[in-house]
């Protein structure tokens, strides 16, 4: 009979070589076959229908892709291993664009996958890629984090969902980016300026979303993800479905999680000296509740791809009941802890829209990308009418604003890119335009930053030059131009003014209109150099941020800090120049990576606290003033991973940093959030099963974290501390899909410790205790007939 | 042996370093002979009183600022230990407010203020919070916040 088929197809590892001798073994046909020196592999008889191949390579990842043998001669794409050293996580199958951008950049990236998130799973985003070096996060309780690289953050990461970039509240310490965890199937996180591709903001780096890759061929299914958290009682399902007819493809989530209050090591925390008792540890009134749903679709065609995204992210967290921002407060205990997981005042609620089309073409030696997007970030944040400074003693009646709604920042933001890939022999250049509309809307009783219209836009030219296999050049310039218009704000409460000896009330004016315009020209060069086990990278670029609103136009009392906060509207637009290198050298069993920078800004804004005080505009809080000096940094990570037997593998991870501000009123201090130099040691054990199970692992991690003595006004000095974290996984093989399971143990020893970057370190709230995460992703099918 | 070169390399940049930079907070003492008021300390209304407080600082004070509001919600904490007993919640009707910044002759590392205070005989008698600020020249700040009653 006809029934036998033939497939082929080729290895390649993760430099694009081919990989001779590795194991290509199908299933449930049981065949294997092993590449020739060209990477190739065939296998002659085989029966119609599908199959599972997995690719086994030393030093690498396991691959497995699925396979529909329908023709006479199948030929699969070419499948490019990721070394154990290199991405994280396991392999991508589906497309080799994250190894290879890696090899073929010159700037730092690192590349993780679905798979690291779930193994590593935090209570949001940026805490499951913690473990990064380089990478820290910025957070408020256990459900809300900001990226944080190489001690850089807020508005100086930005972040970029399925091409557009994400735009939220980035500026603020006390809340989260709106971001489902597990709607991300890849991202890549760049450590170092990336301005010459993101545009203003990404002076310190960009967390870069990348769209799923589209379903296979005829298929209709999904996955069931349930993840639980012992420490906060947390539970959290996500429903994923998909399905592909032809070049039609639709692709759909829906993620809830609940959690309660958090629990630290201490009965007894001391906000300023006031001790606070904690009910049985349970960090008050921070429990949470997050509903986001997710829907795409769109067409794969040969020369032409399209796809709509849309989502909508819902995060409604409490604050610590006993500190409102960084007040010592007087809570109804019994109110409070009748519930661990009632979020009562004060609390936040954030939602985020998304629309977004993100087109492909590809006429002739072009590639066409365009995205357009849409999105509002609606935040609100509720809590009980305390007036501070000269607000009246008791809410008026007839104001419009609810007496609860402390504040409201409402933001809508258009957006469009445009860029076009073309290679021209040795060269692949790049050229693309970006262009974004903010309308910013406040509401509330509590006045920050004023309401304000924003528009950039920008254009780049990119130039990747192939000189031979093992060096690539790059260089890359970029023009950038910007506008923001601030609106009025006057109090809606009188101030005692004291004017020729009179005091009279007034309505202060807190911001006027304020237009102000920015122009900006980067660069960046770099160079690529893999000859074989040694490699180097070496980038140095420009890179520029646009002073924000409230950088411009603060001026009022920042009510959670108890500070005076005055942005100046003459700010020139900050500026940076980075060194980066990549060292990186492997062999069998070893690998050694090495990425130190020196980073220089002129004119970095910063918010000093000064030794003023002022009652006017400041109700008496001390003055804090936005101003500008010279700053150099510099720091690096270290890699070094480590086969020593078949099954077992070391790694250690290092990262440091130095700050320093050289000049202004701050001159010799260090920058505020300046992570402490920490080092993670780990242990691995990869057991094999037969059948069964799969990319089993058992792992011990080990961070022990420098104390950080190294302040400026107002932190206070953060004492080292070492931290246990284990964790274990498998993938279950079922009949036709493989079931993961994956449990990580955060701080076995329930250790007591406080870290330099949470936004509750002023108050000294420790981190949480023991924390037991399970997770298990379940997948499933429905078959079409092909 | 790499990783011992690669952590001397990374640490000892850090040591050899520059001039060291203030990090010490200011001190407000409140047990100085005289200062006033204290942790649950009463004034009376219609009347004037003296703050008074010793502040100090290693290396150079900036300013200080006072204010008095009420605290008849228990809206918030002092930051002191010790609790006072506080009256019912109410609702304010003339709450005594007081709100003033104040400056330190530069160059002390040592000064006792005094700042007389009166409370008009109008204002709502009840709880109160008396808070203190103080900077020193660096921008670091300490914060007292104490409570009080005002009394008929």
């Amino acid at each position: 009979m006809a029934q036998s088929v033939r497939l082929a197809g080729r290895v390649l590892d993760h430099t694009q070589a081919p990989a001779r001798g590795a194991t290509v073994a199908v299933y449930p046909a049981a065949k294997t076959a092993v590449t020739d020196t060209a990477g190739y592999f065939s296998f002659a008889d085989l029966p119609r229908g599908r199959q599972q191949i997995t690719v086994t390579f030393t030093g690498h990842h396991q691959a497995m892709l699925e396979v529909n043998l329908r023709k006479h001669l199948n030929k699969v794409a070419d499948i490019t291993l990721i070394p154990f050293t290199r991405v994280l996580g396991e392999v991508v199958v589906s497309d080799n664009y994250a190894g290879r951008n890696r090899r073929e950049s010159s700037l730092q990236i690192e590349a993780v996958n679905s798979d690291y998130i779930r193994r590593n799973l935090g209570g949001s985003l940026m805490q499951s890629l913690e473990r990064l070096p380089g990478v820290k996060t910025i957070g408020i309780g256990s459900g809300n984090s900001k990226p944080l690289i190489r001690g850089l953050g807020f508005n100086q990461v930005v972040v970029v969902d399925n091409g557009i970039k994400h735009e939220g509240q980035q500026w603020g310490a006390d809340h989260g980016l709106e971001i489902d965890q597990f709607a991300v199937n890849r991202l890549e996180i760049i450590k170092g300026p990336a301005s010459f591709v993101y545009g203003s903001d990404a002076i310190a780096g960009a967390i870069d979303i990348k769209p799923a890759p589209p379903p296979s061929q005829d298929t209709l299914g999904g996955a069931f993800d349930l993840a639980g958290r012992s420490n906060n009682n947390q539970y959290g399902g996500s429903l994923q479905l998909y399905g592909r007819k032809g070049a039609f493809f639709f692709d759909t989530r829906l993620t809830h999680t609940a959690y309660g209050d958090y629990r630290v090591p201490a009965d007894t925390v001391y906000v300023y000296s006031y001790a606070v008792g904690l009910n049985n540890r349970y960090v008050r009134n921070t429990a949470g509740r997050e509903w986001n749903l997710h829907a795409s679709a769109g067409w794969m065609g040969s020369r032409m791809q399209s796809v709509f995204y849309l989502s909508r992210v819902y995060n409604k967290t409490g604050f610590f009941a006993n500190a409102h921002g960084l007040e010592p407060r007087r809570v109804d205990a019994a109110l409070h802890d009748r519930s661990n997981r009632d979020m009562l005042m004060p609390n936040q609620e954030v939602t985020h829209h998304k629309i977004i089309n993100r087109s492909v073409f590809r006429p002739g030696r072009h590639r066409l990308e365009t995205e357009l997007g849409f999105q509002r970030n609606f935040r609100q944040e509720w809590n009980q009418y305390v007036n501070h400074g000269y607000m009246p003693p008791v809410y008026p009646g007839h104001m419009q604003v609810p007496s609860t709604l402390e504040r409201q920042y409402d933001k809508r933001v258009y957006s469009l890119n445009i860029q076009d890939e073309i290679t021209l022999g040795r060269h692949a250049l790049t050229f693309g335009a970006n262009g974004e509309y903010q309308r910013n809307r406040i509401d509330g009783w509590s006045f920050l930053i004023p309401s304000f219209d924003q528009v950039t836009a920008g254009a780049f030219v990119y130039d990747k030059l192939r000189l031979n296999d093992a060096l690539f050049l790059h260089g890359a310039a970029r023009y950038d131009y910007g506008r923001i218009d601030m609106k009025e704000y006057t109090d809606w409460f009188s101030s005692d003014i004291v004017s020729n000896g009179d005091t009279v009330r007034q309505y202060l004016q807190r911001a006027g209109n304020l237009t102000r315009m920015f122009n900006s020209v980067n660069w960046s060069a770099g160079v690529n150099f893999t000859p074989g086990a040694f490699t180097l990278k070496a980038n140095i670029g420009s890179s520029f941020r646009m002073p924000i609103a409230k950088e411009l136009g603060a001026n009022g009392v920042n009510y959670h800090y108890f500070r005076y906060e005055k942005g100046d509207p003459g700010l020139s637009p900050e500026r940076s120049y980075q060194l980066d290198l990549g060292l990186g050298w492997t062999a069998t069993g070893w690998s050694v990576e090495l990425s130190p920078f020196f980073n220089y800004f002129p004119n970095y804004i910063y918010l000093n606290p000064t030794s003023q005080h002022d009652y006017y505009y400041g109700a008496g809080n001390q003055v804090f003033h936005y101003a500008q000096s010279r700053v150099m940094r510099y720091g690096g990570e270290a890699q070094v991973r480590y086969r020593f037997l078949e099954h077992w593998s070391a790694e250690i991870l290092g990262e440091y940093l130095y700050n320093e501000q050289l000049s202004g009123e701050k001159k010799g201090y260090t920058l505020p959030f300046t992570p402490p130099p920490s080092l993670l040691l780990n242990v691995s054990y990869h057991p094999v099963f037969r059948k069964t199970l799969h990319e089993s692992y058992v792992s011990l991690d080990y961070r022990l974290t420098a104390k950080q003595d190294n302040i400026v006004p107002p932190e206070r000095k953060t004492p080292g501390y070492r931290v246990l974290n284990f964790s274990a996984g498998s993938r279950v093989r079922l009949k036709r899909h493989d079931l993961t399971i994956h449990l990580l143990v955060q701080n076995v020893l329930n250790t007591r410790y406080l870290r330099h970057t949470s936004f509750y370190r002023l108050i000294q709230l420790p981190e949480p205790g023991r924390n037991i995460i399970l997770s298990v992703k379940i997948p499933f099918s429905v078959s079409i007939n092909g | 042996m790499c990783l011992a070169v690669l952590a001397s390399l990374l640490f000892t940049r850090c040591s050899k370093d520059k001039e060291e930079v203030d990090t010490v907070y200011p001190e407000i003492d409140l047990s100085v002979a005289g200062a006033f008021p204290r942790q649950c300390s009463s004034i009376q209304r219609g009347q004037a009183f003296t703050f008074k407080a010793r502040f100090s600082d290693n290396a150079e004070l900036g300013s200080y600022s006072l204010d008095v509001h009420h605290n008849f919600d228990h809206h918030s904490h002092s930051t002191e230990v010790e609790e006072c007993d506080l009256e019912a919640k109410k609702t304010p009707v003339q709450p005594f407010l007081f709100i003033k910044d104040y400056a330190i002759t530069a160059g002390l590392q040592e000064y006792v203020a005094t700042v007389e205070i009166s409370v008009p005989a109008d204002a709502d008698p009840g709880d109160y919070h008396f808070m203190v600020r103080l900077t020193d020249k660096e921008g670091w700040q300490t914060m007292k916040g104490l409570s009080i009653k005002i009394t008929d």
